[in-house]
């Protein structure tokens, strides 16, 4: 058995591992990364249209700050966020911009005088303030009230993950690429690393660590029609589902994307729609003014993508040899417009579907493509259940975006919580509690339990094998546990997952060879996936309600009476089929926006008793405080600075700020 | 070496600006200056070329016209006698440029089995019209510098006998035809695509690089053609000569004083 | 290369293609590198992603190829297609003949048949280029940030569009006969970065870094990675114009 020793055990190489990380060795610890692929290839890459943000420098963004986004995120999730955390990332959100603009990202800058733009179908010319000129500029995004999604052309997510990944080359941070942790080191109190496998000989190693943190992003790959990268299975929250005590927490929560290129699944930014796309149906009609004539098509991703789908089922569809979709039209915004700030979505649509989308209209269905679940944490990003254990990023349940999360939140989630959790990462290893006091029987135990998980697989002779099952997996996620759900539906497929469980300790493997086995790996991580989507479908199943992306037919109103409370999986035992759930809940005395109408989709929410009498508190606190100043009234309704680091507390300058 | 210690090896020490000044003393500047006089001597070479090809095919206008030309390197016009030694002087210079030019492409050439397996096989697949080109390049240059030495060298000891006679002799009675078939293509080849590459490897093209390669095809197809034309002139008069051979041209009409 | 005008699917049977696929594995000391057929029946649509995936689950489960977006942005796939470099999750199987070649890139170290490890050098390159913005102090994360031409946030990103999948080295004739070369990858990446007014290293600096034949002069202009390049970068344009700025260092 090899160990390697080090301060800080960063599992998962995108946005949030790395910059979790650097905060970690900015502090002075040494840190490991692990990677399944080279840092640069992580899915964080494929992050388009932007990163919200609320400089407020363009026009359209003008009078933006930290509550306007805070009120759209907080709406966005129906209120499933914690909001405590919600106003943690907007306030440090303005601050992870700028830090990315000093490190090189190139941000795509206000233009003053006059601009072309699309809204609602209309050319409009906005006037773009010289005041502003320079400037990182934002454009539209869905269920947003100001233009606040910062973005470079549409591969926002590669100009930020290249400088964050460069950055951590400059401090020096090590990346052990295509290593999988396989499981966690703990005894049942406190993390102490992980048991790690190189994928390219399937050696197991031992990395020991003061703290670990989970930053493997999420499990889109357990649905049949993804946006995500092959590599998003969610084997990091499985390994921390496997521990028995660190719980998932919201994993009913699926986000689907609305413009997924059909059928291949592949992702075309909400840029597309922010920038003045449209979407049409088989007779060509724009359709979502007649649904949501408040926001249109940018309502919030579950509200369009469920619209889309009614208007699908209502046959409207467009018909292919592959079934039916619904069409993108960007072709309004122009040549130019696609060939500078749409050029990903223009290679994708000439390269996967041999068109141009300056002239075609792109074929779209909403497609899997966010796990708003994961590790369950605090606000600084501790895990419940084991000490020393972190996660952040689309691995985490931190709550920023409860049932729903906004377009262009998450990747700003990931270098927010980063910088947030990578923070508490550094205090936890400087204090007395992050001094390792692990026992080598410790370490040697789960070394041993990996290698015969590993060897029980290799050497398995059972009649199963391991591609149909996750096929078989991924097409009852996609029909039963998707857009749309219903009791019975989810029932059975919470039965037959239960089957693909037990046949999935049955696998036999057709190869065995020396170095990288691509078919144990694929047999182990299967097994890994069937635990995750049967919390999946579990807490869909049990949650009598619709709220955000988890929409019941047989339960079609949001019911913050008996639901405002978010799910808690946890897997009792190896041999169990089904996750233990149990539910934590929101408190609405603490909350800064009380429960109510999100702008857009469904008015007829349950009320929860607390609704009324905190809204009244809150409107007595404003009316206390009118001359207070902000700072206060913020202290009074929800205090969150104290949480922060101390460095990222300052207020964030705006361009119309007094001097 | 343990899989352990591999890992470990992954691990960089701090990379701090002090700590990478310290260990790397300031580069020196010769790579620059040999990689522009490599380009330098190339575009001499190719515009000497272009010159001589223009010397050589006044044969075709008229045996006086090459006469003319080759005794006005000898600068008799400004000197008040002929010194072939000027013809040498300028062959030597040549020579040199040419010399150095070879050593400085040489640089670039495989280095050694592997390398140029390598590059073989690379060429092989690629299908790539301007790697292709190197390789052809490379050949030629290769060529080049056995043809040309051989050339210069007579032109270095004996600059007098350049004429219509002296070189038709040379030519065809000399027996040097094919050396200077084979040098007229390797040449003309060599410097077309030299030329080319100087375009590319200095210049902002890359939305005109279709045209570049059509002017250099063009370029070697004239030069080719004219040159296979100026070698046919000389060995038609070197196969008329050939009873004469060594005998000197005299301009019909001299008026030179000997 | 983009092509917007594909070959019409033939009408009738699916056709049956045929993958030569180059299979080695360095971990088995018996392997030998040596090509194996694998038929698959086409599919409308079809990627190289879908077929190779296709041949895993229903053929050889030990076939070893990296794929993860699928979607042409984040270069884990590159391979030689047909000889040539390129990204394999992109390429049609309708832009290929009936029977194709697929070989792991050349110049990276060899993981196991199509995948190879780019990622090492990748992480070399960046360590021994330097490739961050070097710039003085911590920024201050509350202030405004500083200004930036729009042209110029542009036209840096226009540079920083590189995925580094690895294609311009593999069609590199330097980078085959030097294995220092720093390639086309590392050239653009100084080209960027010189670029940045945030980065307030110099020419003499960059000059450190690319001024030998193993940086900007050993560019033989060959331009195998300008028309290779899936994103289409303007390698010749930068490399010209790095070698313009190195050489007057020179003198």
């Amino acid at each position: 058995m090899e160990i390697i020793h080090t301060d800080v055990l960063v599992i998962g190489g995108g946005l949030a591992g790395l910059r979790a990380a650097l905060a970690a060795r900015q502090r002075g610890h040494e840190v490991v990364v692990l990677s399944l692929v080279p840092a640069k290839r992580s899915h964080s890459a494929a992050a388009q249209g932007g990163m919200q943000a609320s400089l407020g420098n363009s026009a359209k963004g003008a009078g933006d700050d930290e509550d306007v986004h805070f009120a759209d995120t907080v709406r966005g999730s129906d209120w499933g966020a914690d909001q405590e955390v919600a106003r943690m990332f907007v306030h440090v959100a303005p601050k992870a911009v700028r830090e990315l603009a000093a490190w090189g990202v190139p941000w795509n800058r206000v233009r003053s005088g006059p601009n072309d733009a699309i809204i609602d179908g209309r050319k409009v010319s906005i006037d773009e303030p010289a005041a502003a000129h320079g400037l990182i500029t934002a454009r539209d995004f869905g269920g947003t009230r100001k233009w606040r999604t910062c973005y470079v052309s549409d591969g926002t997510g590669h100009a930020m993950l290249y400088v964050v990944g460069d950055r951590a080359v400059a401090e020096g941070i090590a990346v052990h690429e295509r290593m999988e942790a396989v499981s966690l080191i703990h005894d049942g109190a406190r993390c102490h690393g992980a048991i790690v496998r190189r994928l390219t000989d399937g050696r197991l190693f031992a990395y020991v660590a003061r703290a670990t943190c989970i930053a493997t992003g999420g499990f889109g790959r357990i649905y049949k029609v993804s946006t995500n990268a092959v590599i998003n299975e969610g084997i990091g929250a499985a390994i921390a589902l496997d521990t028995g005590v660190v719980p998932l927490a919201n994993m009913e929560a699926v986000q689907f994307h609305p413009t997924a290129i059909f059928p291949a699944g592949i992702l075309v930014t909400e840029g597309c729609r922010g920038d003045g796309g449209l979407l049409r149906d088989a007779a060509a009609h724009r359709f979502m003014p007649d649904y949501e004539p408040e926001k249109k098509e940018l309502a919030s991703r579950d509200v369009v993508a469920r619209r889309m789908e009614a208007h699908i089922r209502a046959g409207h569809g467009a018909t292919s040899r592959w079934g039916e979709h619904l069409w993108l039209d960007i072709t309004l915004l122009g040549e130019r417009h696609i060939a500078g700030r749409l050029r990903e979505v223009k290679e994708i649509c000439q390269h996967f579907l041999g068109i141009d989308p300056a002239r075609q209209w792109i074929p779209v269905r909403p497609a899997q493509h966010y796990s708003m679940g994961g590790i369950r944490t605090d606000a600084l990003g501790r895990a419940y259940g084991l000490d020393g254990l972190f996660a952040c990023g689309e691995a985490a349940c931190w709550d920023l975006h409860g049932f729903n999360r906004l377009g262009g939140n998450s990747v700003a989630e990931t270098v927010v919580a980063g910088m947030i959790v990578g923070e508490a990462i550094a205090d936890f290893c400087a204090s007395e509690r992050g001094e390792l006091t692990v026992s080598t029987a410790l370490i040697r135990a789960a070394h041993d339990r990996a290698a015969a998980e590993f060897a029980g697989l290799a050497a398995g002779l059972g009649a199963e094998s391991a591609a149909p099952l996750l096929a078989r997996m991924q097409s009852i996620m996609t029909e039963r546990v998707g857009i749309v759900r219903h009791g019975d539906a989810l029932q059975s497929a919470v039965d037959e997952l239960q089957q693909l469980i037990l046949r999935s300790r049955r696998l036999g493997l057709r190869s065995s060879r020396p170095g990288a086995n691509p078919e144990l790996t694929a047999a182990w991580r299967l097994q890994k996936m069937l635990k995750l989507a049967q919390c999946v479908a579990a807490g869909a199943l049990q949650r009598t309600e619709s709220r955000g992306a988890h929409y019941r037919e047989d339960y079609p109103r949001r019911d913050d009476a008996g639901w405002l409370k978010r799910t808690l999986a946890r897997w009792p035992a190896a041999d169990a089929t089904q996750p233990e759930i149990g539910y934590e809940a929101l408190d609405v005395r603490r909350m800064e926006l009380p429960p109510g109408w999100r702008g857009y989709g469904a008015r007829d929410a349950i009320e929860h008793p607390d609704t009324a009498p905190r809204q009244a508190e809150i409107e007595r606190l404003r009316a206390e405080l009118a001359g207070a100043g902000r700072d206060a009234l913020q202290d009074a309704l929800l205090p969150f600075r104290h949480r922060l680091p101390p460095q990222l507390r300052g207020a964030n300058a705006r361009l119309g700020d007094p001097a | 070496m343990s899989s352990l210690t591999e890992i470990r090896d992954e691990t960089p020490p701090p990379l701090t600006d002090a700590a990478v000044r310290a260990a790397a003393p300031r580069r020196n500047r010769w790579p620059a200056r040999l990689d522009v006089l490599q380009s330098l001597s190339g575009l001499f070479l190719a515009l000497f070329l272009i010159a001589h090809m223009g010397f050589v095919s006044t044969i075709l206008i008229s045996h006086e016209a090459f006469y003319a030309v080759a005794r006005f390197f000898e600068a008799a016009w400004l000197l008040g006698k002929p010194y072939p030694a000027l013809v040498s002087g300028v062959v030597a210079v040549v020579l040199a440029v040419f010399v150095l030019h070879a050593w400085l492409a040489l640089r670039k050439f495989p280095g050694n089995l592997r390398a140029y397996r390598a590059f073989a096989e690379h060429r092989e697949r690629l299908h790539h019209g301007d790697t292709s080109l190197w390789w052809l390049q490379l050949w030629t240059g290769f060529a080049l510098f056995f043809l040309t030495t051989v050339h210069l060298y007579g032109m270095l000891t004996q600059p007098a006998l350049i004429g219509p006679f002296e070189s038709a002799d040379r030519v065809w009675t000399g027996n040097l035809w094919p050396l200077y078939l084979a040098l007229l293509f390797a040449a003309e080849i060599h410097g077309g695509i030299g030329l080319y590459r100087l375009a590319v490897k200095w210049g902002d093209l890359a939305a005109s690089r279709a045209r570049l390669r059509r002017a250099r095809q063009a370029f070697s197809a004239f030069f080719i053609a004219l040159g296979l034309v100026t070698l046919a002139a000389y060995i038609d008069l070197g196969r008329a000569h050939a009873d004469r051979a060594g005998e000197r041209y005299t301009p019909p009409a001299t008026t030179e004083a000997r | 290369m983009i092509r917007l005008f594909r070959k019409a699917p033939d009408s009738g049977r699916p056709r049956r293609l045929t993958a030569s696929v180059l299979r080695h594995n360095p971990a088995d000391p018996a392997s030998a590198p040596h090509w194996q057929d694998f038929v698959v029946e086409e599919a409308e649509g079809m990627t190289l992603f879908i077929a190779l995936n296709e041949i895993r689950a229903t053929q050889d489960p030990s076939l070893q190829f990296d794929f993860v977006c699928r979607a042409g942005i984040c270069g884990s796939c590159a391979m030689l297609i047909d000889g040539r470099p390129g990204l394999a999750c992109r390429t049609l199987t309708r832009d290929l003949g009936e029977r194709f070649t697929l070989a792991p890139l050349p110049f990276f170290e060899l993981i196991g048949d199509l995948s190879v490890n780019t990622g090492k050098w990748l992480r070399g390159t960046a360590e021994r280029l330097r490739t961050w913005v070097h710039a003085a102090g911590r920024p201050d994360l509350d202030a405004l940030e500083e200004r930036m031409a729009p042209e110029l946030a542009e036209a840096i990103y226009e540079l920083d569009r590189c995925i580094e999948c690895g294609c311009c080295v593999a069609g590199c004739g330097t980078a085959q006969m030097r294995p220092d070369f720093i390639g086309a990858i590392g050239l653009n990446k100084i080209a960027r970065f010189r670029l940045d007014p945030r980065d307030t290293r110099s020419d003499e600096d960059f000059y450190e870094l690319i001024g030998d034949d193993d940086g900007v002069f050993g560019c033989m202009s060959l331009l195998g990675c300008h028309d290779v390049c899936p994103k289409q970068l303007p390698l010749q344009t930068q490399i010209a114009f790095l070698r313009r700025r190195m050489a007057a260092l020179g003198f």
